[in-house]
């Protein structure tokens, strides 16, 4: 038994003993937070569970209150089998795949581009146009839908893949983003280049794309987890059902009249949520850094 | 675009307007266009289109009316209930959302077993969907089969009405929108604790301060900025609401549940209206605005006392 071994079982042995101490002292939080953890995730945690019974089991099984209302006691995958192979529910999901690539590559092109614009290059009005960007941040989406489905008419996109996406191609949020991102390289880095003889074209791409890494998986993500759950514009641009997203045929299954679609709905919904929650916590960091600058003006 | 000027004026290229008067511009050129017409086209469009009158049979202008339409919506009575409950779904969830995110903050904050899973948890909330979410919550609301009203049933309590009561629905809609998105003020207040120097805990603590005086007199002020940004976050989320209404309400019972964002949509694409929907898109952004102003107006005074 060598000494570093040993150092580090009396590690383990301080910490297990911290543990404990930790736990009688904060008891009462620590059963606080469990408690917190399972308000939070019961909802999409029971509808997953939901998923696996049968419509009529859904309906009967909730109430009165027992153990059915909460556990598939007749597990079956029946209503992911009727979702994937009745209802087509594999083609809503690519158009939402299509919709959120789309918005990531027009998001990632202007906001790139532009954040690089505002934070190193000087040119007339720019913190005009800056400014009447951030403006905009305030003006939400569901202010501006009517005239907004006017002008995709009138580009004669209504009903297209691209309607889903291209009016959000530029966000103040992304844009305010990389701004931040391409700040925070020391300008001495683009000095040695330029120095160099590279352009600034050249700069941009061999010297600010590669440093701003994270902050593009950021946007990347942000954008992506934005354009997986929109709802209301697709709802109204959308009327094509074949190129319908997600979000709006799960919502469609809640109103068919007189043959209730609560099974295949519960399975839609975690079809659709399930994969997008555990990417938000695998990659909280770029998460949460992305929603917290977004905020930080 | 590549420079071909002497070594000595390489600075002044850099910063200088030679080889960016045309980069820059080039560079912005993809967001400005979309910002143009898709931001501000649309909503000066909106402004336009709510000072005029509309055929009904091919959405045509009719002409100019002034504030003709201002006044048929005022003259509304689901106008002013939409316009009340606006301001009644931002005032609930600032009641609610914001001291939920600091309490939660400062639980979470601490280093302790079970950190990870309460955070994770309201990541995950946070990440789905308005919509799915609102589908979730419409089954455990619904009154005679859902799973509110069987625990309710079996703690021997008067079972709720929730979506169709008239008083129940609104804040039954509020509720799950508070539980959904308290996650973004929470972290941000979890990013602004993580910012305060732990030197002045410390300092406090061996000053004998208990932990109350320690968070109404060191966290809350170092606090600060994260609170003004999620109070004009939260603000503008509560004016937005949106899907969840449509979804589990439409509005009802009786309009009950109607804010300013669904009436304007019921207007326009209900109705085929876009005068009157253009006049409330306008009366909604003006409450956004009233709000914000009065928002920083109040924190600045503050601020001098």
């Amino acid at each position: 038994m060598t000494a570093s071994s040993l150092t580090l079982q009396a590690e383990n042995g301080i910490d297990r003993t911290a543990r404990r101490a930790a736990f009688l002292h904060h008891g009462a939080s620590i059963l606080l937070l469990a408690v917190v953890g399972a308000v939070f995730a019961f909802p999409i945690l029971w509808a997953a569970m939901s998923s696996l019974k049968s419509t009529d089991d859904i309906i009967t099984g909730t109430y009165p209150l027992s153990w059915s209302s909460f556990v598939p006691l007749k597990a079956t995958l029946e209503n992911y089998v009727y979702l994937f192979s009745e209802l087509n529910f594999q083609r809503n999901l690519l158009n939402t795949l299509i919709a959120a690539c789309g918005q990531v590559s027009v998001a990632v092109i202007t906001s790139s581009l532009a954040g690089y614009a505002f934070a190193r290059l000087n040119f007339p009005f720019r913190d005009v146009v800056f400014g009447l960007l951030l403006l905009t941040a305030f003006v939400p989406v569901e202010a501006i839908i009517v005239p907004l489905y006017r002008i995709m008419h009138w580009l004669g996109l209504v009903s297209t893949y691209p309607a889903l996406f291209l009016p959000f191609a530029c966000n103040p949020f992304g844009i305010f983003l990389m701004r931040q991102a391409f700040r925070d390289i020391p300008v001495e880095m683009e000095e040695a280049a330029r120095l160099d003889g590279a352009s600034p074209l050249r700069i941009f791409f061999s010297i600010a794309l590669p440093n701003v890494r994270p902050t593009l998986a950021t946007l990347v993500l942000i954008q992506f987890i934005w354009s997986w759950n929109a709802y209301l514009w697709p709802l109204v641009i959308m009327q094509d059902p074949n190129k319908q997203i997600a979000q709006v045929a799960i919502a469609n299954l809640k109103s068919i009249p007189n043959s209730p679609m609560d099974g295949p709905l519960f399975a839609a919904a975690t079809a659709v949520t399930i994969p997008l929650v555990i990417l938000s916590i695998v990659l909280q960091r770029y998460y949460v850094r992305g929603l917290v600058t977004s905020g930080m003006k | 675009m590549q420079p071909t000027t002497a070594p000595a004026r390489k600075k002044r290229q850099w910063t200088g307007p030679n080889s960016n008067m045309i980069l820059g511009p080039a560079m912005i050129l993809p967001a400005v266009v979309a910002l143009a017409l898709f931001q501000y086209l649309p909503l000066i469009t909106a402004v336009l289109n709510s000072l005029q009158s509309f055929s009904p049979f091919d959405q045509s202008s009719t002409g100019w009316v002034g504030l003709g339409n201002y006044s048929d919506i005022f003259a509304d009575p689901a106008f002013r209930y939409a316009l009340l409950n606006t301001f009644l779904y931002i005032v609930l969830m600032l009641a609610l959302t914001i001291p939920l995110a600091l309490l939660l903050a400062v639980l979470l904050d601490r280093r302790l077993p079970g950190t990870t899973w309460a955070r994770n948890a309201v990541i995950g909330a946070l990440a789905a969907s308005e919509a799915v979410t609102a589908l979730i919550w419409n089954q455990m609301y619904e009154p005679s089969s859902g799973l509110f009203n069987a625990i309710l049933h079996a703690a021997s309590l008067p079972t709720q009405p929730f979506l169709t009561g008239g008083s129940q629905a609104l804040v039954s809609i509020v509720v799950m929108t508070v539980w959904k998105d308290v996650g973004l003020p929470l972290l941000i207040f979890l990013a602004g604790l993580q910012a305060i120097p732990r030197e002045l805990h410390e300092a406090a603590q061996l000053d004998g301060a208990n932990d109350w005086q320690i968070f109404r007199k060191i966290t809350l002020p170092q606090l600060r900025p994260s609170i003004v940004v999620a109070l004009f976050m939260v603000t503008i989320t509560a004016t937005r609401m949106f899907t969840p209404i449509l979804i589990m309400t439409q509005g009802g019972p009786q309009g009950a549940t109607t804010n300013l964002a669904l009436y304007s949509y019921l207007q326009g694409f209900e109705f085929q209206s876009q005068g009157t929907a253009s006049a409330s898109v306008v009366c909604m952004l003006a409450v956004l605005a009233i709000v914000t102003l009065a928002q920083s107006y109040l924190l600045r005074g503050q601020q001098e006392k």
